[in-house]
């Protein structure tokens, strides 16, 4: 493959080699009042990981999208900024005799996320392994369910984690994954179908029965994961997903709405039945009502937004330490977002959503011209999770809908959702490549 | 197709994000400052530890309370325990109380009165400058009623009742603010020793204080029936003076007489009626007056729902007072017939608190017109050297925030002359004499009140009352009105009434000095 240049990746991402540092600098004197830059490596090491993957992507002769890399990596420098300013002890893993603090984890997690996406997107080639295989993969995910469901670790009411060794990963992302995949073999075989015929079902309009049931089966499964992990904002993700690629290859609005309906169903049943469902409700309707019990973390962070008004505390400059020690526990993971907002202010946080955004334009515009259905499809599937998932924790954070344990994508202290989130970026630089190659194959084969 | 519904997703994308983004902004923006008020924000306990806390003061600039910062942390002294509940305490550890924890947010420079500047310094990220207040209270008067109450457990409340500024609000025992005010570390033995007087010092018995009115409330039925047209100052029973021994029997319940020693019943009108403090009398005026009416007085004069001490808008809330049985906070109807003609001369269910009954006779003195009372007289610019006295730049004045008339001119006036009755009368004076002003070095002076003797159950010694104001002759204009309650120390003329008068003419005293 011959190398190409990629000239508005390396001009987007140009800026970020002096942006990270600074911001590291910057913090570093608000916390510690020294005019010293500070330590440096963590921020250089992690913008020579992203020109580095340009690099590779450059010499590896890569026409996939250009924005895609460039905009997550300012997502995530953001991120590496809001980590490596909180205290570094509270998280972090223990790797061959040596303590890796949590800025230094999400680093070393960067780097493998990147290896992945580069992996991907380079090295996927053909997606019949995808595509002719989807109910193995359906049954690969089934099976991670059922693994966790037997042996995952609870946290906070939410059976969310296995162990893997030492390591502890949380099988969702993988299962967000596989489910992604699924649904768009599914779909892409069947859309036609699905969005032609129709039953009649008292007032709705539902597609026929034999197509009806793999459908009822996805959401089944998706209820279950309420039932198994015990979280609203996973399945609602799951959901999400599922009918959201359903609208796209039907456009049936009314699959959605059937679709939500039976899900704000589910979810009343869930708060009637588990107590940490209950709990986190209640404290959305009215956190000040047991502001320094259950409700003291949402409290906490709607003054973190309060604190931060139109333009912030300034990096390193929030509360978000009080004597040491964390006010919000879940900072790094939960409420990065609330951190984020109030040292950047609403400017900061508008603008992190902004980048989420062009992110999910740029997966977007990746599906309307991918090759064929199963690749937009799957395109879109990816995409939305990303996209979705960035919805929902966002609001949860401001309260729009109840709090849920979900990260906030490329920003959030975490590894699996990391590693996870950029092999989503490799399978769409990967399906953006081949449907440029095509365009050229067209072009000069006119 | 795909690519129709690809572009309809993305606009509900966009869509979706902008309610986040919406969400954020409210937030951040519109509810920031509400946020930014509550207690328990971790700003604004940072900001309280270092904070150099403004100052407070009494009318005429003395200093009462003041911080410094040693080593970031600051420490508030409080100079003098008689204003120990009006202030309240300002702990790094307890939290806030009194007129520091109402206007907390300016004592620390949270906040600004100006609307403008409060936006400039937000946009600047400025910090306004913490704020001094001055009471309405004069200290001199406040030590000198602290003084009259002892060690005795009780309360004085005293205003003046034209424009409703407190002069003086003592509650008994007191507390020192100071041992647990400072670095929150050391602060608990302080703490811990106030909480172990059984005799609650936290409490401010002028606004939190609950208690039964007796006699006093006999200002109120009068009052209530004179101008209801229920009675005139002429009206008698021609059953009462049997009554007074035999019993008046009201639905099959018995009304008793007090204890009138050796006074000989006979057929009263008003002013001998309170000057003897017939209850059989009061009972009947009462039952004139009906359950529906009294209760929509009581309500005039401020029963039934928490009093605002202050402006509509920055306020320290004195507990609500009951003429009947309490339902959600609010005066229930009465029972029957029976209670209505108990509460006239309260018994019965009444509840009330030293400052409404000082309201009371407030009112009598202002005409009717019941005053909107105050205590924080302005909010001003920081003073660097507090005991040099405060600056002379006011940023927001409180008071004069008109009342609200609850009875006629008439009718206060001739409730009035029975009250100067009650104290300086033939009979009056007997029980009431030591409330008149006259007794304590002011001359030429008329003095109007009502002694009180609340019993109570279980055998315990009552309550004594004294409610009053002074100058009260035709023509003057009253320039205090007050309201004493010593517990436990028996009738009425025993205690209350020489506390209630002394401070009177205490204060007289010194208005004449200047």
């Amino acid at each position: 493959m011959r190398a190409v240049r990629r000239p508005v990746e390396i001009r987007m991402l140009l800026p970020l080699v002096l942006l990270v540092p600074l911001g590291f600098a910057v913090a570093h004197i608000a916390v510690s009042g020294v005019l010293d830059p500070g330590p440096l490596g963590l921020a250089l090491a992690y913008v020579g990981l992203m020109l580095g993957a340009h690099l590779a992507l450059r010499l590896a002769g890569h026409r996939g999208d250009q924005l895609l890399l460039p905009a997550v990596a300012t997502i995530g420098g953001i991120g590496m900024v809001m980590l490596n300013r909180l205290p570094q002890e509270s998280l972090g893993v223990d790797l061959l005799g040596a303590h890796l603090g949590m800025a230094a984890t999400q680093l070393l997690w960067f780097g493998i996320g990147i290896g992945a996406m580069l992996g991907v997107a380079i090295g996927f080639r053909d997606d019949g392994i995808l595509r002719h295989h989807k109910y193995t993969w359906a049954l690969a995910g089934a099976l991670l369910l059922v693994l966790t469901f037997l042996f995952g670790r609870e946290v906070n009411g939410a059976r969310l984690w296995l162990n893997l060794g030492p390591i502890g990963f949380q099988p969702g992302e993988a299962i967000k994954l596989v489910l992604v995949i699924f649904i768009a073999g599914y779909l892409a075989e069947k859309r036609s179908l699905l969005a032609g015929a129709s039953a009649r079902f008292g007032p709705l309009r539902v597609p026929p029965l034999p197509y009806l049931l793999p459908m009822l089966a996805i959401f089944v499964i998706v209820m279950l994961i309420v039932v198994i992990s015990r979280d609203l904002g996973t399945a609602l993700l799951f959901l999400g997903i599922f009918l959201t690629m359903l609208f796209v290859a039907t456009g049936r609005r009314s699959y959605v709405l059937i679709g939500l309906l039976l899900f704000v169903a589910g979810s009343f049943a869930a708060y009637q039945i588990f107590d940490h469902v209950r709990v986190r409700v209640d404290n959305w309707i009215d956190p000040f009502a047991d502001p320094s019990g259950t409700g003291y973390q949402t409290v906490q962070a709607l003054y973190a937004f309060g604190r931060g008004g139109l333009f912030g505390e300034g990096l390193g400059q929030g509360l978000p330490t009080i004597a040491g020690h964390l006010p919000i526990p879940a900072l790094p993971t939960d409420f990065i977002f609330a951190a984020v907002a109030e040292e950047l202010g609403l400017i900061g946080a508008l603008a992190l959503l902004a980048l989420a955004l062009v992110v999910v334009f740029r997966g977007l515009r990746t599906a309307m011209l991918a090759r064929d259905d199963f690749s937009a499809m799957l395109a879109v599937g990816l995409t939305i999770s990303l996209g979705l998932q960035t919805l929902i924790i966002a609001a949860g954070n401001v309260k729009l809908i109840p709090l849920t344990g979900i990260t906030f994508p490329f920003v959030s202290y975490g590894g699996s959702s990391l590693l996870a989130s950029f092999v989503v970026i490799g399978l769409l630089l990967a399906i953006s490549h081949r449907s440029a190659l095509d365009a050229d194959a067209r072009e000069h084969g006119s | 197709m795909i690519a129709v519904n690809i572009r309809r997703l993305a606009f509900y994308l966009v869509l979706s994000f902008a309610v986040v983004a919406g969400g954020l902004g409210w937030w951040q923006v519109v509810e920031a400052q509400q946020l930014a008020a509550r207690q328990d924000n971790p700003q604004v306990i940072a900001a309280r530890r270092s904070a150099e806390r403004g100052s407070i003061f009494d009318v005429r600039g003395v200093l009462l309370a003041s911080s410094v910062v040693v080593d970031g942390t600051s420490r508030r002294t409080y100079r003098d325990p008689a204003f120990a509940q009006v202030i309240g305490y300002a702990s790094l550890r307890y939290g806030t109380t009194g007129v520091e924890g109402v206007w907390d947010d300016l004592l620390t420079g949270r906040a600004d009165p100006n609307p403008l500047r409060e936006l400039l310094d937000q946009i600047l990220a400025l910090r306004p400058g913490s704020k001094d207040l001055t009471l309405t209270i004069d200290q001199r008067l406040q030590d000198f009623a602290a003084a009259q109450l002892g060690d005795s457990q009780g309360a004085v409340v005293a205003l003046d009742p034209t424009t409703g500024a407190i002069l003086a609000m003592v509650s008994s025992p007191t507390f020192d603010a100071t041992g647990f005010s400072g670095d929150p570390e050391t602060a608990q033995p302080a703490w811990d020793a106030v909480l172990a007087d059984p005799n609650n010092p936290f409490v401010d018995r002028v606004r939190q204080g609950h208690y039964t009115p007796g006699s006093i409330m006999k200002v109120l039925t009068a009052g209530a029936a004179l101008d209801a047209g229920a009675i005139t100052p002429q009206t008698s029973f021609p059953d009462q003076p049997g009554q007074e021994t035999q019993g008046f029997v009201v639905d099959g319940f018995t009304v008793h007489e007090h204890d009138l020693g050796r006074i000989q019943p006979a057929l009263w009108a008003l002013s001998p009626a309170l000057q003897v403090s017939s209850n059989i009398f009061f009972a009947h005026v009462g039952l004139e007056l009906g359950a529906q009416r009294y209760l929509e007085y009581a309500r005039r004069f401020g029963f039934c729902s928490a009093i605002r001490l202050g402006t509509a808008q920055r306020f320290l809330t004195v507990d609500p007072s009951f003429v009947s049985a309490r339902a959600d906070g609010d005066c229930a109807p009465f029972a029957d017939r029976v209670e209505v003609a108990n509460a006239a001369y309260g018994q019965a269910q009444v509840d009330v608190t030293p400052l409404q009954m000082a309201l009371v006779a407030a009112t009598v003195a202002n005409d009717g017109v019941v005053p909107q009372p105050y205590v924080v007289r302005d909010l001003r610019a920081h003073a660097a050297a507090p005991s040099n006295g405060p600056s002379s730049t006011i940023l927001e004045a409180y008071g004069g925030q008109g009342g609200h008339r609850a009875i006629s001119s008439q009718a206060a006036a001739q409730v009035r002359a029975a009250m100067i009755d009650a104290v300086q009368g033939e009979i009056g004076r007997i029980f009431a004499g030591a409330g008149a002003v006259t007794g304590y070095g002011v001359s030429g002076v008329s003095t109007a009140g009502k002694t009180g003797t609340a019993e109570r159950s279980g055998g315990l010694s009552p309550h004594s009352w004294f409610i009053g104001f002074a100058p009260a002759q035709d023509g003057a204009t009253p320039a205090i009105a007050i309201a004493v309650i010593v517990e436990g120390s028996g009738d009425g003329s025993v205690l209350a009434a020489p506390i209630g008068g002394a401070v009177m003419a205490e204060w007289l005293k010194l208005l004449a000095e200047g």
